[in-house]
Formats: C-alpha cells, sequence, structure tokens
C-alpha cells in the first residue's frame, strides 16, 4: 500500500510526543478531580444552578471558566461531579463545552489566530462549542442516565431523573464528614490516581492510534479534499478525530492548515474538543458504547451543518 | 491480597510513569519531543507522579472516593485491571524510551510532505534557543526594540499572507534614516558561522522566498545550512530538511529548501549535513520567489543542539 508505510522508529517518536505533552494535562484533569471529591460538598456544587432545565444547562456550559479542564481531563471531573449530584444532561453540557469553553482555550485560540482575526475566529469557536454543548445537553435531558451511563459511573445521577433532586441525597459519607485536612489530602491524592489512571489507559490507547495515523499515512491523499466546503468540513472534522491534538494546542495546528476554508477549520475547532478518537475511549469509561457512537455521529452532523452552512455566512458577514 | 496488589501495581504504575517523564527531562531527551513551553510540565508532572505514587503505596485508604461506599474505580480493588493499566501506560513508555530514536525517519517527512511556502507555517519563534546562532534576529528585519526586547519574535507569515508586508520586514526594506546604504545597515545582523559565513535556517531562506528585502540580502553570500538530508530525483539534487514544532514533535512539519550540488551527492538518508553555498532566488511572479541553493561544499555534521525548530 503506497498511502501506508508503518515504521517503529516514527510510531516511538510520534507516540511518545503524544504522551508527554498530554498526560500532564490528563494529570491536571485527575487532580480537579481529586479535590472536588474531597474538599468539595455535594450541595455546593448543585446549590449555584437554577433550577430551569434551560438556565441549569446555560450555567453548566460556563463552568469551565471556573473549572478549566481540557477533553484529556474532562471525563474524570464529569464522573466526579455526576457521584457529587451533577444533573446528568449538566454534565454532559459541561464536559462538551469546558473544553473549549475555559481561559486556556480562549488564549491558545487567541494567539494561534494573530494576523487572522483572532478576536473573532476565538469568539466563533466559543460560541459554537458552547451552542453545540447546551443543545446536546438538552437533547439528553429526557433520556434515562441508566441507559447511558455505564454500570457504577454516576450512581447519583442514575437514582433521580429530576433535574436538580439530586440535591436531595446525604452530602457525604459518614467519615467524609470526619475527615481532617490532612486525611482529605491524602484522599484527594489516592482519588486523583485512581481517577488518572482509568482515563491514562484511553489516553494511551488513542495516542497510538493517533501515531500510526501521524506517522504511516501519505498525508497527500487527504488534500484534494480542501476545495469543497462541505468535503473540507467533514474531512477537518475527520482530521481532529484522528489527529486527537489537545484543545489547548490544537488552534495551532488548526491556523496551519490555510489551504482549507476558515469554516473548515473552525469545524475542526469545535468538533476535535468535543469528539476524537482518544475521547471515544474515554467517553466509554463514564458511557456505554451505543450512546457514545450516537453522540459522536450527532456531533459530527450538527457541527457539519453549522460549520459548513451556518459559519460561511457569517464571516461573510465579517468580511471574510 | 487482590486489594493489596491492585494497590502494588497501581502505585508502581505511577512511579514508573514519573520514573519515565523524569528520566527525559534530566537525559534532555524531552527537547526532541516538545514545544519548550510544554517541557517544564513534564517535569513538574513527572514528580507529581511520583509523589502521589508514593503516597498511594504508603498511606491507608483514608476516605471512600464515592458515594454511599460503592466505589466505581475498579482499580482498587481488581489486580487484573491494575495490571491492564501497567501494561497500556507504563510498558509502552518504558519501551519507547530504549527503542524511540527521539527522530522520524524519512518514511515519516515524505508522508507529512513539505513545507515550502513559508504563509503555510504556523506563527512560531524560528528558534526558542538563545544559545541558537542560525537566526536572523529581528532587529536584522528592523523589529521594534520596545516590544518583548528579551524574547522578541519573528514576523508572522499569518503577517506575511495578508497582503500588506509585516512591519518588522517593511521596515527592513526602508532605507537606512542615516547615511550608509541599506546592505551596509543591516549586514551586521546576518548571523554568522565561525568560518565567516553567513549561518541561516531553513526558514530564513523561505522568508526570502516572500520578501524581497530578505532576497537582496542573501543573494551574492556565502551561506552556511545546516539540516537533514533528504535525496532528490538526480543524484546531484536533494533536500535540506528540518522539522518545525508547533506542540509536539506528533504535530511536526518537514520544512525543505531544494539544493543543488555540483557532484553527486553520496550522504546517508535522514543524516546530519552543513550546506556551504550561495541562494539563489527565480522570480515567480508576485513579488515572490523560488529559492534554490547552490551548494559548494557539503559535510556531514553532528545535530544542532535545537533539532526542532519552532
Amino acid at each position: 500500500m503506497s498511502w501506508f508505510s508503518f515504521s517503529w522508529q516514527n510510531f516511538w517518536f510520534s507516540y511518545l510526543a503524544l504522551a508527554f505533552e498530554g498526560l500532564p494535562f490528563v494529570l491536571v484533569g485527575a487532580v480537579v478531580s481529586g479535590i472536588i471529591a474531597a474538599f468539595v460538598p455535594s450541595r455546593m456544587i448543585t446549590r449555584f444552578l437554577p433550577k430551569n432545565h434551560l438556565l441549569a444547562n446555560l450555567m453548566s456550559g460556563l463552568l469551565g471558566l471556573i473549572f478549566p479542564v481540557c477533553e484529556c481531563g474532562i471525563v474524570p471531573v464529569v464522573r466526579r461531579l455526576l457521584d457529587k449530584g451533577l444533573p446528568f444532561s449538566c454534565g454532559v453540557t459541561y464536559m462538551l463545552a469546558s473544553p473549549i469553553v475555559n481561559p486556556l482555550v480562549i488564549i491558545s485560540t487567541y494567539a494561534a489566530f494573530r494576523g487572522q482575526a483572532p478576536e473573532w475566529n476565538t469568539a466563533i469557536r466559543l460560541l459554537s462549542g458552547y451552542f453545540v454543548a447546551v443543545l446536546v445537553g438538552l437533547c439528553v435531558i429526557k433520556l434515562n442516565p441508566a441507559r447511558v451511563l455505564r454500570s457504577g459511573s454516576g450512581r447519583a445521577a442514575l437514582r433521580k431523573r429530576s433535574v436538580l433532586s439530586i440535591a436531595l441525597l446525604p452530602e457525604a459519607t459518614p467519615d467524609n464528614t470526619s475527615a481532617t485536612f490532612i486525611q482529605r489530602l491524602i484522599a484527594a491524592i489516592q482519588l486523583a490516581s485512581e481517577d488518572f489512571i482509568d482515563t491514562a489507559i484511553y489516553f494511551m490507547i488513542g495516542a497510538a492510534v493517533a501515531a500510526v495515523f501521524n506517522t504511516a499515512v501519505d498525508q497527500k491523499v487527504i488534500l484534494p479534499l480542501a476545495s469543497n466546503l462541505v468535503l473540507s468540513t467533514a474531512s477537518m472534522m475527520g482530521f481532529s478525530a484522528i489527529l486527537t491534538l489537545c484543545s489547548t494546542s490544537d488552534a495551532f495546528i488548526a491556523a496551519t492548515f490555510v489551504s482549507f476554508p476558515v469554516a473548515a477549520r473552525m469545524a475542526f475547532l469545535v468538533f476535535g474538543p468535543v469528539f476524537d478518537l482518544k475521547l471515544f475511549f474515554l467517553y466509554s469509561v463514564l458511557f456505554r458504547k451505543r450512546f457514545v457512537v450516537l453522540l459522536g455521529i450527532g456531533l459530527f452532523v450538527l457541527i457539519g451543518i453549522i460549520s459548513a452552512f451556518v459559519l460561511p455566512h457569517l464571516y461573510a458577514r465579517l468580511g471574510g | 491480597m487482590r486489594v493489596w496488589a491492585a494497590k502494588f501495581l497501581n502505585g508502581i504504575t505511577l512511579l514508573g510513569l514519573g520514573g519515565v517523564l523524569i528520566s527525559f527531562c534530566l537525559k534532555g531527551r524531552i527537547d526532541q519531543y516538545l514545544h519548550p513551553q510544554f517541557r517544564p510540565w513534564v517535569l513538574i508532572g513527572g514528580i507529581a507522579f511520583c509523589v502521589a505514587g508514593t503516597v498511594y503505596l504508603m498511606a491507608k485508604k483514608s476516605m471512600d472516593c464515592c458515594l454511599d461506599g460503592e466505589c466505581v474505580h475498579t482499580n482498587r480493588q481488581n489486580p487484573w485491571r491494575a495490571a491492564t493499566a501497567f501494561g497500556v501506560i507504563v510498558l509502552p513508555l518504558a519501551m519507547g524510551t530504549f527503542l524511540s530514536k527521539d527522530g522520524y525517519d524519512k518514511q515519516a517527512v515524505l508522508n507529512r510532505g513539505f513545507v515550502q511556502d513559508v504563509s503555510k507555517l504556523p506563527g512560531r519563534k524560528i528558534s526558542g534557543s538563545p544559545n541558537s546562532q542560525q537566526v536572523i534576529p529581528p532587529g536584522a528585519l528592523g523589529a521594534d526594540q520596545d516590544e518583548r526586547a528579551s524574547a522578541p519574535e519573528p514576523p508572522l507569515p499569518q503577517d506575511t499572507s495578508s497582503g500588506a508586508p509585516p512591519k518588522a520586514l517593511a521596515k527592513a526594506s526602508e532605507p537606512p534614516q542615516t547615511g550608509g546604504n541599506a546592505d551596509d545597515g543591516s549586514e551586521q545582523y546576518l548571523p554568522r558561522a565561525p568560518d565567516g559565513n553567513v549561518a541561516l535556517e531553513v526558514t530564513d531562506l523561505l522568508y526570502g522566498e516572500n520578501e524581497e528585502s530578505l532576497r537582496k540580502e542573501f543573494t551574492g553570500k556565502t551561506i552556511e545550512v545546516i539540516g537533514q538530508y533528504l535525496p532528490g530525483s538526480k543524484p546531484n539534487e536533494f533536500k535540506i530538511v528540518r522539522m518545525l514544532i508547533v506542540c509536539c514533535a506528533a504535530d511536526a512539519r518537514p520544512i525543505a529548501v531544494p539544493v543543488q550540488a555540483q557532484k553527486t551527492v553520496s550522504v546517508a538518508d535522514m543524516s546530519w549535513v552543513k550546506v556551504i553555498g550561495t541562494a539563489e532566488f527565480q522570480e515567480s511572479g508576485g513579488g515572490k520567489a523560488k529559492v534554490t541553493f547552490k551548494a559548494a561544499e557539503i559535510e556531514p555534521t553532528d545535530p544542532p543542539q535545537d533539532a526542532m525548530l519552532y
């Protein structure tokens, strides 16, 4: 096969690079998760969320500004928040929004698009990501979490389907309430360690697949797709899914695909953080496989429509 | 026993991971893999993993991790799951530590395709190393002295492709304020190799394709370029290749300048060479040109301190 030529030397180099770049971010997510588990009372999570479904989801989409976690670390955080009583739909909204609506991504996107209308591209990325996350969150409000969550994940969410009724659950187990600061600190480290290991398994599998694609596949076979808006949008989303880049750094890659329309590059920047190869495996920690597949297809169609049919008009109004 | 075995394996996983990360940092190998901005996090992460692994192994379970005492963390009780985690996370990294050659071979470069148009380069520093002598100082291009004087950046390709010349480059093409000609004013900024040749990077030559003032600076001078050798279609033609990193080596993109030698070249693929010669720019319209490096001398050399460009 002329388009596929595998080499162990290339694989190891790319694989290790992805691991070194991504694992610290996975760790950050796990640490946030551990701190939430050990120090944040259940009621605090839900106290500030409005009781109205729509408003609660709108607020959840902004949680990333407070808990800025990229997609590598988001799954353990969401699992923890679901355990702490965050409603399922709000958890989904936060999970999808946080990798885009967070301060690190705002800064990196603005920097990467310097010279290419950075303020507009950053704003469009944020708003698109936020809109998609909230919309998907609202779509799953009526879903029974028991049918989509893996057994053992977010048991609190399994118990009640009502949006905020979870706040009525006991705040913590007895030894939780009596723990000293040191005990909580050690617990946070232990819990973060376990969350990290759970998540890192899937991250490493995703990194291995991405390393094979990055080094063994002839990139020239995919370049002709750039000339058609729909094809370029779909192919850019496909790239982002396969490349499995971190949302805090993917804008630097997207900005270099200058042969692709900016709307297609935006599809890359919105779809990649919410669904890619490693996330397929990571989401599988939390959700059943069937839901993960349907989520991926839904996000692909939704973001594809927005990017191929809405954003070009918006960019035209903004002057290209 | 099962809990103890799982705990032991999880602790070893964390310690092993930390050990690999710290080892790459201490040996300096991490420089080949990551952009400088990401490197400190690897060391911090390595230390954090070691601390976490130690605490995990030493400390007793201090509180329940999940509600109602029903734990979702199967690693905690299942030694097989913990062994899988060890096998998936640590073993490949440990194998990679010994098997990785810290660089790509020819096939990866060919698969990724060359970037020969400077406007397709991401807006990053040409080199982040203060020791690098092969970068045109922004001062040579007239960069603002009051803007990040300690760590100036070269003109961004996005700026270059926007139609108007970048401010820095535009200033370079302006006549000097005081006497002398433009060559006299900018010559002093061109970096020099120990033997007196102008020492440039592949990126510098590619910037020259889009900027006439740089072409004037480079033309007629004896230039020295270091890069990796990749054979061309004819025995006396080849490319000097450098890899440009945006975040990590996984996104590295090959950038190349075509070279014409006076005779047949026999060098191992992807080995490091120092090429001395002159740059010839052939106008291609729209104020742009295509560069070809005419090599007078080609010799093997050691990789530069920063093998990657950023």
